[in-house]
């Protein structure tokens, strides 16, 4: 149940940043929202899609941040209110289409909401995507609390439909994945009627002219940046330093002074419209303080357009101290944290300050270390993935010749550690796996004699692996395809895709057939149970002793928490005590030592294996691997 | 002996030093080495501080003293062909074996009547199947002989299919193999690791004469750039000094001067000192010079009842190996050894020299007789 359709004007509801975007988009009138699922944006449409039938909107999964942004631009360009969601990375597969778009302009309210993930807690970049507000010359805001998440997105549809313009909101990972307590505002009680004007085609020709369009739309949005109570200050009337900071640095910033007790010395001015500068609020905060501290996470973007603003208007601002990323105050990585502010105003006002004792953070660990299960990074017990990695490992081995094997993004990424036997040796994009393998592909004429393997998920085969396999049809690159299907969009939380015949709305739909799909490329294509190790190696080996043409082979097992919730455990799995010899096996705990599935627990009081019952999803397959078959499937 | 040690000591001094024969002692005991299209694979990393795998390789701590004590009772055994009581040439009787063998037949012919005599229950023999790829086999019957006869000329990880059989119902085995094999065969059946091993059936052993092997992915590249190799029958190297590879394919014989297939020879086979399997129950090899018939040589009591039978039932005709045979015989096994000593000696670590032999035993090596390049 989502909270965020709860029609009560004035009530405060509890609710998680990117839930309080969706209720501001809702509050806006949104009609068709659509993104593909990616951390930490995915349960703005997740929510929107719980909500969907009842609020009258349409919500989607789409198949990857491209064609969100274009269903979510369709909806604008007929007049209706559009939004589309994605973390940083999505925003490089949709900035084609952006790019043009900000040119052609639009209609109804269109708003991307892009989540950043500084530190990359849940990303394999750390990617400040603020950067495509300037190169898109795009409206941008960036929410810093709860309430105001939710009033942003809300304004943003207005500002959109007034310039005619994409807005995007800029989120981070403290931003939307906190939560807090937000005043509900009201509903709309009636929707728009879809209609495409065919009189004026929507073009980006003449480029030269769209563009000064475009500066002229921006120049306006500069103008509706001013006054708005997005931009605050607090603190002094003339402070000795002035903080210039935005979206979770704003938090951290209050937090820092506040705990410092330098309220009465500290200025904080906040940007929620961070591109185009909001010249006039600026220049009045700039003219509080000869020294500004830049607080903003990931890139010095505000830092680098307000240094340019200023040495613009040097003859009013006169010259300032900046403090920033440039100077090696504020780290040039990473999430901030108040800790971070801290230290930087301890030393710049001297003040002293004992957040607390030196030794507690280690004391905290210590006292807590018992309490969490020593766990590597890894796949969840029963994981197909652990399965696919173990047979692609061996037929590798078996092979001889040094295969390897181009991975992207998906819970199958940590096939590059421990937890997939190191198999995995490159990661970047989405569908890059099968991208790069193109090229190592056709490499064989310059003498490139290792077997070359892509591996992909099921979602992201859909997303961005098509147009790779197509390409390696057209050109007759040479490698082994691995598609990973296990029904499951599962690294964001089990979102539906085109193979799972359910949409985002709950529809039934008929699912899109992988292997179909590869079998009308007229590429040669198998399934496979991974849990079946002995025929996924066996057709592991074959298809790599084939060194002609790409071949797909699709791994098909279920992700284990989705079979787990549906069905429960395939089999009942225990070790039987007097069948496992222990250290007397010879085996050298291969099931605990290199398999490693955590269901799978190694009991140093007995000297044997056993299975962790609590977490095991009985997929069976340490049975296959015990040499001692000690490792017994009974019926559930 | 020399301390045993585990996988990690044998994939540091022997499988990543080029040193392994592919003989399949060390595989399918555990599940981290396997035997695969005529390799060992290292599947993965085991830190087991002592393991079969490195006690049975015929490259780890090799005591020829100490093996030949075990074998004949005697430390010291004549240098030049090891140990035995008798030398002599000989040929099958049957024709639906010599239409089959490599040369007479002989090994095909012992073996099936080893095992309808009831000597021993079953054989582990190597047979080339698909591909030209060999690999164990184990057989009960002579037509399953008979598959198995003639040379492959590629080392054969056959040892492995001892390991894991399976041996369900068998008693005695007999072995055949090169002599690497002949020599991890007596290494397992004296390991004391396990006590059900089936090495431990081994009741007879007969070992082939070699003076190398082929590594099987390379020879088969060179096949593949050159030859139609899926329709290759049977393969055979004609003796000094002509020296060629013949291949009898479904459409004609074709031919490779040794030289062009002498980079695919297994870098292992460089450090052997052993031509003839000194450690069997006898010996058999080609007598070059004489087509068609074996040179056999017989070492236990084992070997010449076997023999005596055979004579017995008519299964083999046999004759004296003439004198200038019996030394270009000795020639080749001395020079096998000079060479794998030699090249031994110039290996910088120490730990690398598995062979430990007498210094008698060295000195009749160098001072042995002399030939020419072959």
């Amino acid at each position: 149940m989502s909270l965020i359709k709860t029609d009560a004007p004035g009530r405060r509801l509890l609710l998680m940043g990117n839930e309080a975007m969706a209720r501001g988009a809702l509050e806006a009138g949104v009609e068709v929202c659509a993104a593909y699922p990616g951390n930490p944006s995915s349960e703005i449409i997740g929510c929107l899609s719980q909500v969907a039938e009842e609020m009258g909107i349409y919500v989607e999964w789409s198949v990857n941040e491209k064609v969100a942004l274009e269903v979510a631009a369709a909806a604008s360009l007929a007049g209706l209110r559009g939004l589309a969601a994605m973390k940083q990375n999505g925003l490089n597969v949709a900035s084609d289409f952006l790019l043009n778009l900000n040119l052609t302009g639009t209609k109804g309210g269109l708003v991307v909401v892009v989540c950043d993930d500084p530190s990359a807690l849940s990303s394999s970049n750390e990617e400040d995507s603020r950067a495509f507000a300037r190169l898109a010359d795009l409206p941008l805001l960036e929410p810093s609390g709860f309430q105001e998440a939710k009033e942003m997105t809300k304004w943003a549809f207005e500002l959109s439909e007034e310039l005619g313009l994409p807005c995007l909101i800029r989120s981070v990972t403290r931003v939307s994945h906190a939560r807090g307590n937000v005043e509900l505002g009201e509903l709309p009680t009636q929707r728009r009627r879809a209609h495409f004007d065919t009189s004026k085609p929507i073009l980006p020709v003449p480029v030269v002219w769209a563009h000064r369009l475009l500066h002229q739309k921006l120049a306006k949005c500069r103008d509706r940046f001013h006054g708005s109570g997005f931009n605050q200050y607090r603190g002094p009337q003339r402070p000795e330093l002035l903080i210039l900071t935005s979206g979770a640095g704003f938090m951290y910033s209050l937090e820092a002074v506040s705990n410092l007790g330098l309220g009465d010395r500290v200025g904080i001015a906040k940007l929620g419209t961070t591109w185009p500068l909001p010249e006039t609020f600026l220049k009045e905060q700039l003219a509080r303080s000869q020294k500004v501290l830049f607080v903003e996470e990931v890139d010095p973007f505000m830092e680098s357009n307000v240094k340019g603003f200023a040495a613009q208007n040097q003859t009013q601002l006169g010259p300032k101290i900046f403090l920033g990323k440039s100077s090696g105050t504020i780290p040039d990585i990473g999430e901030l944290t108040p800790d971070h502010l801290i230290k930087v105003l301890r030393e710049l006002f001297d003040v002293r300050y004992q957040p607390r004792p030196q030794a507690y953070i280690q004391e905290a660990m210590e006292a807590a270390s018992h309490l969490a299960p020593p766990r590597t990074l890894g796949f969840c017990a029963g994981c197909p993935h652990r399965a696919t990695y173990w047979a692609v490992k061996k037929a590798l081995a078996l092979d001889g010749r040094e295969g390897f094997v181009l991975g992207d993004i998906g819970c199958y990424s940590l096939g590059m550690g421990p937890a997939g036997f190191f198999q995995m040796k490159t990661l970047h994009a989405m569908g890059s796996g099968a991208g790069l393998a193109n090229g190592f592909g056709q490499l064989g004429r310059f003498g490139l004699d290792q077997p070359v393997l892509a591996v992909c998920g099921d979602s992201t085969f859909y997303h961005a692996a098509i147009p790779a396999l197509v390409n390696a049809k057209y050109n007759g690159s040479s490698f082994l395809m691995l598609i990973l299907d296990n029904r499951a969009t599962a690294m964001t939380g089990f979102q539906p895709h085109p193979g799972t015949g359910r949409t985002a709305m709950g529809e039934t739909v008929d699912p899109i057939d992988i292997e179909g799909l590869c079998r009308a490329l007229g590429v040669q294509v198998k399934s496979v149970d991974p849990f079946d190790l002995d025929s996924t190696v066996e057709v592991l080996t074959d298809f790599l002793r084939q060194e002609k043409g790409v071949r797909v082979l699709v791994l098909k097992q279920e992700c284990a928490l989705v079979r787990g919730k549906r069905q429960g455990r395939l089999f009942k799995i225990r070790v039987d005590q007097d069948r496992c010899l222990g250290l007397q096996c010879g085996c050298n705990r291969l099931c605990t030592r290199v398999f490693r599935c955590p269901g799978l627990v190694w009991d140093s009081t007995s000297g044997k294996a056993t299975v962790d019952d609590a977490i095991c999803t009985g997929c069976g397959v340490c049975a296959t691997i015990c040499p001692a078959s000690a490792i017994l499937k009974e019926a559930v | 002996m020399d301390q045993n040690k585990g996988f990690r000591a044998l994939a540091s001094l022997v499988l990543g030093r080029d040193l392994c024969t592919t003989c399949g002692a060390c595989a399918w005991i555990c599940p981290y080495l396997d035997a695969f299209s005529a390799r060992i694979v290292r599947l993965h990393d085991c830190d087991l501080a002592e393991g079969r795998c490195y006690a049975h390789c015929p490259r780890t701590g090799l005591e020829l003293s100490h093996l030949n004590e075990k074998r004949f009772g005697l430390r010291d055994v004549p240098v030049k062909l090891g140990f035995y009581s008798k030398i002599l040439m000989a040929r099958a009787q049957d024709p639906g074996v010599l239409e089959r063998a490599q040369t007479g037949g002989v090994v095909s012919s012992l073996v099936a009547m080893a095992l309808e005599e009831g000597i021993v229950d079953a054989a582990l023999l190597t047979r080339v199947g698909k591909d030209l790829l060999p690999s164990g086999k184990i057989a009960t019957s002579r037509e399953e002989v008979l598959e198995c006869a003639g040379s492959s000329y590629v080392a054969s990880p056959s040892l492995a299919t001892l390991n894991r059989g399976p041996w369900d119902g068998v008693g005695r085995i007999s072995v055949v193999g090169v002599p690497c094999q002949v020599l991890a065969l007596e290494k397992m059946k004296s390991c004391d690791l396990i006590q059900d091993a089936p090495a431990r059936k081994v009741v007879l052993s007969i070992g082939l004469f070699c003076t190398w092997a082929l590594s099987y992915g390379p020879f088969i590249n060179f096949l593949r750039q050159r030859i139609p190799w899926e329709t290759v029958e049977s393969m055979d190297i004609s003796p000094p000094p002509e020296r060629i590879l013949r291949l009898k394919t479904s459409d004609g014989t074709r031919e490779f001067p040794v030289e062009e297939i002498r980079p695919f020879i297994q870098p292992a086979c460089a450090f052997c000192a052993d031509m003839s399997s000194e450690l069997a129950d006898l010996s058999v090899g080609t007598v070059e010079g004489e087509p068609g018939w074996n040179t056999l040589i017989l070492r236990t009591e084992a070997g010449e009842s076997l023999l005596e039978k055979a004579i017995t039932q008519g299964i083999l005709e046999v004759k004296a190996l003439p004198a200038d045979y019996l030394e270009h015989l000795v020639e080749a096994s001395i020079l096998k050894k000079r060479r794998a000593l030699e090249r031994l000696r110039n290996m910088e670590e120490k730990e690398f020299k598995y062979l430990k032999a007498d210094s008698s035993w060295l000195e009749a090596v160098e001072s042995g007789p002399k030939r020419g390049e072959p």
